[in-house]
Order: structure tokens, then C-alpha cells, then sequence
């Protein structure tokens, strides 16, 4: 049961970091236009720093990011069941799909 | 501005990134629906996968949005299960998994197996891809 396959929190917050950083950038873009049109800014903002996240809270990102894909997956292993498949199909899948999605 | 430059790899970067993520959870599914005893097809896997990497995404920008309006630089757990207040139920499993990792953390503190990871900030980017 110990081996049971997890996120690893470093991928995710490569992920996250990721985002950010996008984010970031786009954020310094549309303040370099303002800057064009109006008046000059006071000084480079520091809400342009891109985020972090600490290690708990990464970790139990993994956990969210987890029950997600567990949840999809015992959902329409429920419907498979019902329909006496052993095999998960996209069909198991699309039954399930606008419920799991409003739930996160 | 060498910004086209920079988004360039960002997105390769972005790329390897998700295919990483996938791998992942394609093998959390597959290890969910073997303890229920069944087999899952491969569409199934790759939706999964995607949709899954896509929430990851979309996880990220709320975070960062709900730690900057608490006026933090950095994501914590509180954010996290505000992530998810409109499942009460989802919000319940997360804050009593919250805990318990609250719980571990003295322990592995103790221990101080790996604690530079957190304190390079001089490194903005945690991927290093050499072979590129």
C-alpha cells in the first residue's frame, strides 16, 4: 500500500512556477504599455514577483490533484460496474464527466 | 525585449512539464482502478491525464490569485482548501489531510533531510533541462 503512486510535489511546483512566471511576464507586459500611454509608473511595482508556494501547501496540491484523478476514476469504474464492464471506456467516462467537473 | 525568446522555452518547458504530469497520473488511474479490480482503456487514461494536467493549471492561477489577495508571496495550504469551497465534502477531506501532514511536519523538520530545496530562490526555475 506504501507504493501507492502519488504526484510528485517538485513537478507540481514546476507546474506551478510555470504558470506564474507566464502570468508574470504578461502582467510586465501590460504594465510596460500602460507606462507607453500614460504617465510613467512610480518605479517597477513589486506585484510583479512572481508567486511561490511552501511545502505543505504543495503538498497537499498533490493530494487535490490526487483525489481528482482517483475520483474520476472510481466514478466510472461505479458505471462500468452497473453496466457489468470490467473495463473502463470513454462512455464510463463521458457518463461521468459534468458531475466530476462541477465538483472541482 | 528578448520576452519572445523567453516564451519560447517557457513553452517547451511547458510541454515537458505536462507530458511529466500525465505519465503521473496515468499511473495513479491505472494503480485506483487496479485496487477495484479493472482495467481502464487507453482514451480514458489520456482524457485523464489532460483534464487533470489542465486542472493543475487552472489550480495554479487561483492560488496564486487567493495568496495575493491575502497579500502573501507564497501559496499555503489555507489556499489550497479555499480552492475548494464549494465542495464542502472535498474541502472536509483536504483540511483533515492538511492536518495530518501538519502532524508529519515537526518530524521530518527534525530530520532535515533536504532543506535547501526551499531556500534557493536565487534559482527562479526548478527545471534544469541539460540535454536540450
Amino acid at each position: 500500500m506504501e507504493d501507492e503512486p502519488t504526484f510528485d510535489p517538485d513537478l507540481i511546483h514546476a507546474i506551478f512556477k510555470n504558470v506564474w512566471t507566464r502570468r508574470a511576464q504578461e502582467r510586465a507586459r501590460n504594465e510596460a504599455e500602460d507606462v507607453i500611454e500614460g504617465e510613467a509608473a512610480a518605479g517597477p511595482s513589486k506585484k510583479n514577483r512572481s508567486t511561490s508556494a511552501n511545502a505543505n501547501g504543495l503538498k497537499l496540491s498533490c493530494e487535490l490533484l490526487r483525489l481528482f484523478v482517483t475520483e474520476a476514476i472510481q466514478r466510472a469504474a461505479t458505471i462500468a460496474d452497473a453496466e457489468g464492464s470490467t473495463k473502463i471506456e470513454a462512455t464510463h467516462l463521458e457518463r461521468i464527466l459534468p458531475q466530476l467537473l462541477l465538483d472541482f | 525585449m528578448n520576452g519572445s525568446k523567453g516564451e519560447e522555452e517557457e513553452e517547451s518547458v511547458r510541454e515537458l512539464l505536462r507530458d511529466r504530469f500525465r505519465l503521473s497520473s496515468i499511473s495513479i488511474a491505472r494503480s485506483e482502478a487496479l485496487r477495484g479490480g479493472m482495467e481502464v482503456s487507453d482514451p480514458v487514461l489520456a482524457c485523464i491525464g489532460d483534464l487533470s494536467f489542465k486542472y493543475a493549471e487552472k489550480l495554479a492561477v487561483d492560488l496564486e490569485l487567493f495568496a495575493r489577495h491575502a497579500g502573501r508571496k507564497s501559496v499555503n495550504m489555507e489556499d489550497v482548501i479555499l480552492s475548494t469551497h464549494r465542495n464542502e465534502q472535498l474541502s472536509v477531506s483536504l483540511r483533515s489531510i492538511s492536518n495530518t501532514i501538519k502532524v508529519k511536519e515537526p518530524q521530518s523538520e527534525k530530520k532535515r533531510k533536504k532543506p535547501p530545496r526551499k531556500e534557493d530562490k536565487s534559482v527562479p526555475s526548478t527545471i534544469h533541462i541539460d540535454d536540450l
